[in-house]
Parts: C-alpha cells; structure tokens; sequence
C-alpha cells in the first residue's frame, strides 16, 4: 500500500469509526435506565453503568432511604460496640461524581409491558431498562402472632440497618441480667447467611461484660449452622461458655406477645425477655408485586450471563431478591457484583455488543465474633456456559483458620472499601 | 488513562492489522474488549477500590503502587500458594492465569 493510498483510506476509515461510535452509542445514550433500590446492588448497578458507559448512559436511581446504612457490620451496633453513624454513607457522590439522577422516593408499581414504574409519590418514568435490586421482604405472616407482637414493640427484626438496629440494641441494654436473649432463624435462603450466629456473637460480647448471668438462644429451624458453622461453634464453646446456647432443628411457627413465649413445629414453648425473631424471606415486594418472583413465588429467576428476569425481558433483578445459584450467597459483596456483571452486559447489549459470556463474581465475608477478632468465607463463582449458571471454581475459596484481630482490620477496610466502590 | 478513551487515530494504528476485519467491526471488538477487561477487574475492586484505587489507610493492602508485572506475580503466588495471605490464596485459585493476567493489566500502574 503507497502512502497517499494508505492515508485516503484511513480519512475514510476515520468517517467510518466517528460515524460507528456515534451509531453504536446512540441506543445506549438515548436509553431511559431506572436502577430501583439503593443497598449493595443498586447503587453499584447506577455507579458502574456510568462508569462502563463513559458516562454517556442516561441513569436514574430510585431510593426511599435519604442516606444509605450498611447492613455488614450493623451487628456491632446491636451487641453496643459501634454506632450507626459508623455505617452511614452519603449518596451525594453518585450525582455529583457520576451523573446519576437520583429521586428519593419508592416505587408504587411496575408496568412491565408499558415499561413503565410508579412512584409513591404519585409521578409515572419510563424505562427501557429497568435494574430492580430491592432487597428482600420479612414474611410476617409465616410467624403466627408475629405482625401484633411487632406493632405491640414486643418483637423486632433489625434485618434491615437503621431505627430498629438501636432499638434492638436498646431492648439488649435494658434486659434484666439473668434474661434471655433469643434470636430465631428461618430455613435457607434468607439474608446474610452468617448474620444470625454473627448476632449472638455480638450480643453475647455484651452479655459478658455487662450481664454475665444472661443467656443467649439460637433457635435455628435449619438442621445445622448455615455458614461458618465450625468457626462458630468454636467460638461459642471458647469465648461464651454458658452465655450462647444454640438449638439445631427449632421451627418458630407462632408467638405471643404478652407472654412473651415462641412455640415451635415440634418443641416445647420457650420464654425469652428479648425476642428477635426472623421470619421466612422473599425477594423484595417490588419484585413480588410485579410478578417476577417465578421461583415457588419467592425469589426471582434470573439468567446469570446478565442478570435480566426470566420472566420479564429488560429486567435485570440484582442481590438478595434473586434465586441464587449453587454456593452463591445472599450477601452485600455478591449484590455488588451481581451488579457490574448487569451493568457490563446492559452497556454491551445496548451498544450492539456480545455480552461477556465469561462473567465472574467473588464473594467474601467478614463475621466479627467479638468486637475485634473476625472469621471470613471467600468464594470465586466462575460462569459455566453449557449449565447457564455460575459455579464456585474447583479449588477456590475457603474459611479463616481461626479468628484474629487482624482481619478485624480487613472487615472495616473491606467496608470502607466496599461504600467507596459502590457509593463514592 | 482509560483504555475507552483511545483516541480514533490509535484505534485505527490497531486496526491496520486485522485486515479482514472491516473498520467496524474492530473498532466494536476494541471497545467490547476493554469492556470485558473493566468487568472483569471490577470483579476486586470492592475490597481494592474502583479502578484499584483503594481507600488509604482503610485497612486492606493498596495495590495501585504495583506494576502490571508486580501485581501479576504476586497473584501468580497467591495462586500457587508461594504467598501466604487470607483471603487472597483463596480467591486467586478461582481465576485463570489469562483472567489474572487481564485484571494485572487492568489495574497495574502504568508507566
């Protein structure tokens, strides 16, 4: 090829590419993209569709909450150690760093066939794609009695971070010593698989040191600890001798709040003074309402290649609403990362690309088991193509040994670490 | 800088090569790859900070003083359990050598 030949082609060559970039990025900068729900997922979901689409993707984030709380860590604060404002972050940085419109609000309905979300408010957005990450729903009803105790302040959750982690907390502190804390778990799935027993820790830290003649109940209606179970029982033996008693097998069916007692499947009636009972779990209402729960009506069945509704198309349904894959978590560090596999593909998708059909995710998670020594669980979930899921990678992952105070360190740099990711 | 914002020239000084590729398609396939490579690096950056930028002093090792060949090595010896750690030899044995390569690349200072 001459010179003058070469440079003749490539002005062409240049019109062409100018011509393609602008072709190619039309769909994804016209595109309407309502990222519902501002946890883990969510917020990472709007962060990383602005950053893949070199913020040319038109983004709007939909969260009732005015300020984000983490989940990870809230237990410090019902065992007393922390307090919330540690776990506040803003979401200033997602307009002012990144370009996301964010609407504080929640939304009322879905119209998957209008494409269209109903806020609280009142206001109607369209989208051509919706990113739902709505967390999960308590089930009250699969408790009976739990709804009235709940009202009567009698019971509380704290599942989700805010008002009701200091009320727990509160309820803790001004427990008689020589009382009873119980804390029940409903069978797997269900939010944060370690954070119950995490929990007892942590109330158990503080029954050592300010009631040592209390006790704390785990009243498990699974067959076994569901994570970390060794590392735990451990634990429990060696630091709480006689404060944390745990009963395998224990199916909560009903509670009365006057008499403060929980009736059980199979057992006898059990009384406690405090009473965080945690019921069955779903995907997020939102998710349940518009009819993409087609997993036993609970969960939401996505494809893991990115993440988009098997039961509505422009979907993508992140984070603890979603069925899991074998092995895979219901944690804040998968949601995140549920949501820059949906983030990739949705700005493949939308610029005419091939989405990545190698997507990977991690998961790690922190348990404190005092208020400074931790124990982890890693896993590397690899997607296999020819099964359309993902998969832990043979050889991968793992638990800590022991606990240390050095990863004590790592869990609150893994927070600072994670808001930053998914916030700043 | 961000591999997406090769300027056209430098796109195209990468085309010339794949002469059976029509000018389209390449320039699709380059911003399909660094797409790819940018997932897939983000696939750390919870624990390592956006782009590798961690937070300082918030208690996990930086990574962004290293080189794409420091940081390939030392994933490379977490790999194979040459490099003790946590939760790195754990995570490390989930990737390929080609992903671990991609994500050094990807989130090595570069020179």
């Amino acid at each position: 090829m001459d010179r003058r030949h070469f440079i003749g082609n490539s002005t062409a060559a240049l019109g062409l590419l100018a011509g393609f970039s602008g072709q190619a990025k039309a769909s994804l900068q016209k595109a309407e993209i309502l990222v519902i729900g501002g946890g883990y997922g969510g917020a990472t979901a709007a962060k990383y569709l602005r950053l893949f689409s070199n913020n040319t993707a038109k983004v709007t984030l939909i969260e009732p909450n005015p300020t984000f709380i983490s989940c990870p860590l809230s237990n410090l604060v019902v065992g007393g150690s922390r307090n919330l404002s540690e776990l506040t972050s803003s979401y200033d940085m997602l307009s002012k760093r990144h370009g996301i419109k964010i609407i504080q609000d929640s939304v009322a309905s879905m119209d998957p066939d209008k494409r269209t979300v109903k806020l609280s408010s009142g206001k109607t957005l369209r989208y051509d794609k919706a990113v739902v990450s709505p967390g999960v729903t308590l089930i009250m009803n699969s408790i009976e009695g739990l709804a009235q105790a709940n009202k009567a302040a009698v019971t509380l959750q704290a599942w989700k971070a805010g008002p009701e982690t200091d009320a727990l907390h509160k309820q803790l502190a001004a427990m008689r010593d020589g009382g009873t804390f119980a804390i029940s778990i409903p069978e797997a799935p269900y939010r944060c698989p370690p954070g119950p027993y995490e929990r007892a820790c942590q109330v158990a830290n503080y029954i050592k040191q300010n009631k040592p003649k209390s006790k704390v109940l785990i009243l498990d209606a699974n067959q076994d600890v569901t994570s970390k179970g060794a590392l735990f029982k451990k634990v429990w033996a060696e630091q709480y001798p006689g404060i944390i008693e745990y009963l395998p097998k224990y199916n909560v069916t009903a509670v009365d709040a006057k008499t403060k007692t929980i009736k059980f499947e199979i057992q006898e009636d059990i009384k406690a003074d405090v009473l965080n009972l945690l019921p069955a779990m779903s995907a997020g209402e939102i998710a349940v309402k518009t009819g993409l729960a087609n997993s036993n009506g609970r969960w939401v069945n996505v494809n893991f290649i990115n993440f988009e509704s098997t039961a509505q198309k422009d979907i993508h349904v992140l984070g603890d609403s979603i069925q899991v894959a074998y092995a895979m978590p219901k944690s804040g560090h998968m949601a995140n990362q549920h949501a820059k596999v949906a983030a990739a593909a949705i700005v493949a998708e939308l610029s005419g690309w091939e989405v990545n059909p190698s997507p990977v995710l991690t998961n790690t998670c922190y348990s404190f088991v005092n208020d400074k020594e931790v124990v982890h669980v890693a896993s590397v979930h690899q997607y296999n193509a020819s099964e359309k899921t993902f998969k832990p990678a043979p050889g991968s992952g793992g638990l800590s040994p022991a606990p240390s105070t050095l990863e004590g360190v790592y869990a609150w740099g893994w927070a600072h670490n994670i808001w930053a990711d998914s916030l700043g | 800088m961000r591999p997406m914002h090769l300027k056209p020239a430098i796109l195209l000084s990468l085309c010339i090569g794949f002469s059976n590729w029509s000018m389209n398609t390449c320039a699709q396939n380059l911003d399909a790859s660094n797409l790819y490579k940018r997932s897939l690096a983000a696939s750390c950056t919870n624990c390592h900070g956006t782009d590798g930028k961690g937070v300082v002093d918030g208690g996990i090792p930086l990574i962004n003083n290293l080189s794409s060949e420091q940081m390939l090595a030392q994933l490379k010896a977490f790999k194979s359990g040459a490099r003790e750690g946590t939760i790195m030899p754990q995570l490390a044995k989930g990737y390929s050598d080609e992903q671990l390569e991609t994500i050094a690349n990807q989130l090595g200072k570069k020179q």
